[in-house]
């Protein structure tokens, strides 16, 4: 039986490290770790003896991959990071996603430029998979504000899902193979053609493991009123698959605006899902007041949670990463945001507290029961 | 062409772990793309530090021909004569 809480955050100076008993009520903060560089992904995984894993964003030196195996009291760099071909001609930028594989030592990265490597030996080595980062589209997808980045690996049995800006939505059938674009009912609005084949700007995609099917996207929004080509496209931002990521449909409507960056679904229920709506020009909290918001019935409504939360004067952003639930039987949620905050909403976002208030901007927050 | 030469590269602090803490690295080679070819074959892990899987020397790396940086005299192709010593130096960059 869990009895600790594991919180990784990944800021722009280093991996921070915070540990809880199960009541969650007093977090003790280790770190910084990996040199004081930028972190946008981290792993706890609780498999076995559990591991930490987190990027290591060194703008001198390159990419590394940082592992700890004594809960993140101390890490070291594991014997190479992902790499392209030589004769590739891509190198890598940024490491987006680290996602546990089927083997107690099987990991999947998804890197800047948008490509998805594997690694079966606890990320000592890395092996490119070709099946989405040579896919005849790979080189017509375009960076978005963040870069071209695959964020979002999302494993069901032999389906896998990527998440990619700008790249839209990837399905593989096959246990990573090959992949097809899976956009339909996906929206863009910064091309003229609403509802293109690929090159959407999805920010991330989350799923619930009891719910066949179920995914929920949270997509680049906040074009309700354009008014060029192709029309206004309102709702786009924030959607949801019965099947499989085959076709998606809004779950907009009821939110303050459909721009966001994370979403998270609860671990006890598949109807359950929380966002963090953002004012799509500033891409911070709209009216200056932050609010989680949460849907008990897979988006068909939305109640704002802000209890504890500052009420006015805050313009922070929530990144894509930055908010994640612990699986106890009351979950608690934790945002991180670019101000350096890291507040833990516990019974399910209903109460908001700050856990830390001044650290580095926050990247990503991932929580783990061990 | 020219003759490889016996040099010395110097490897700054944060990159020493990867070559079991040497500050100086000593080798033979002709000219700067020789001598990160070198490092490559014999120090994999310090090689990846300072040139990407393109081979091109990373943006806030700046390598030194003794005194002089590569890109004012003939980039990887500066040549190397012996004594010389090939300094790896982050760029002053910050934020």
């Amino acid at each position: 039986m869990a009895n600790r809480i594991i919180l990784t955050i990944g800021t722009k100076k280093g991996l921070f490290v915070a540990e809880s008993s199960s009541a969650r009520e007093r977090f003790q903060l280790r770190g910084p770790f990996g040199s004081g560089v930028s972190v946008y992904s981290a792993l706890v995984d609780s498999r076995g003896t559990p591991r930490i894993y987190a990027s290591s964003c060194n703008p001198f030196f390159g990419m590394k991959v940082l592992r700890s195996t004594d809960l993140g009291r101390t890490f070291k760099q594991t014997k190479a990071a992902p790499a392209f071909p030589k004769d590739d001609g891509r190198a890598l930028a940024n490491i987006w996603s680290l996602v546990p594989g089927d083997g107690k030592k099987e990991l999947w990265c998804g890197v800047e430029p948008a490509a998805l490597f594997h690694s079966s030996d606890g990320g000592d080595s890395w092996e490119l998979v070709p099946g989405i980062s040579n896919h005849e589209h790979a080189r017509k997808w375009h960076p978005g504000n963040g870069g071209l980045c695959m964020h979002t690996i999302v494993r069901d049995g032999q389906r896998m899902h990527l998440g990619i800006s700008t790249g839209g939505h990837y399905l593989s059938e096959d246990g990573g193979q090959t992949f097809a674009a899976s956009n339909k009912g996906v929206g863009a609005g910064f091309v003229p053609d609403p509802y293109p084949e690929f090159g959407q700007c999805v920010h991330k995609i989350a799923r619930h493991k009891d719910a066949p099917g179920r995914l929920y996207m949270q997509n680049h929004g906040g074009w309700s009123e354009w008014s060029g080509p192709g029309g206004p496209r309102p709702g786009i931002g924030v959607l949801r698959s019965d099947d499989h990521g085959k076709s998606w449909h809004s779950i907009a409507k009821g939110l303050p605006s459909d721009f966001g960056f994370p979403i998270v679904v609860h671990p006890h229920d598949p109807d359950v899902v929380y966002v963090a709506p953002l004012e799509p020009m500033t891409r911070t909290c709209p009216g200056g007041a932050p609010a989680i918001w949460r849907s008990e019935n897979g988006g068909n409504s939305w109640r704002k949670l802000t209890k504890g939360l500052p009420k006015k004067e805050s313009f922070f952003t929530i990144l894509r990463d930055g908010m994640d639930v612990d699986e106890l039987k009351s979950p608690a949620l934790y945002f991180g945001t670019t101000t350096g905050q890291l507040w833990i909403g516990r019974d399910g976002g209903e109460q908001w507290d700050c856990l830390f208030d001044s650290l580095p901007p926050i990247h990503c927050v991932k929580v783990a029961a061990v | 062409m020219k003759r490889a030469a016996q040099i010395t590269v110097f490897v700054p602090g944060p990159l020493r772990e990867c070559c079991a803490g040497a500050a100086e690295l000593s080798l033979t080679a002709a000219n700067v793309r020789a001598a990160l070819a070198e490092l490559e074959r014999t120090r994999p892990a310090l090689h990846r530090s300072v040139c990407d899987e393109t081979g091109a020397v990373r943006r806030h790396i700046n390598l030194f021909v003794n005194e002089q940086h590569m890109r004012d005299c003939n980039g990887l192709d500066t040549p190397l004569s012996s004594g010389d010593t090939v300094v790896i130096l982050p760029a002053v960059s910050g934020g």
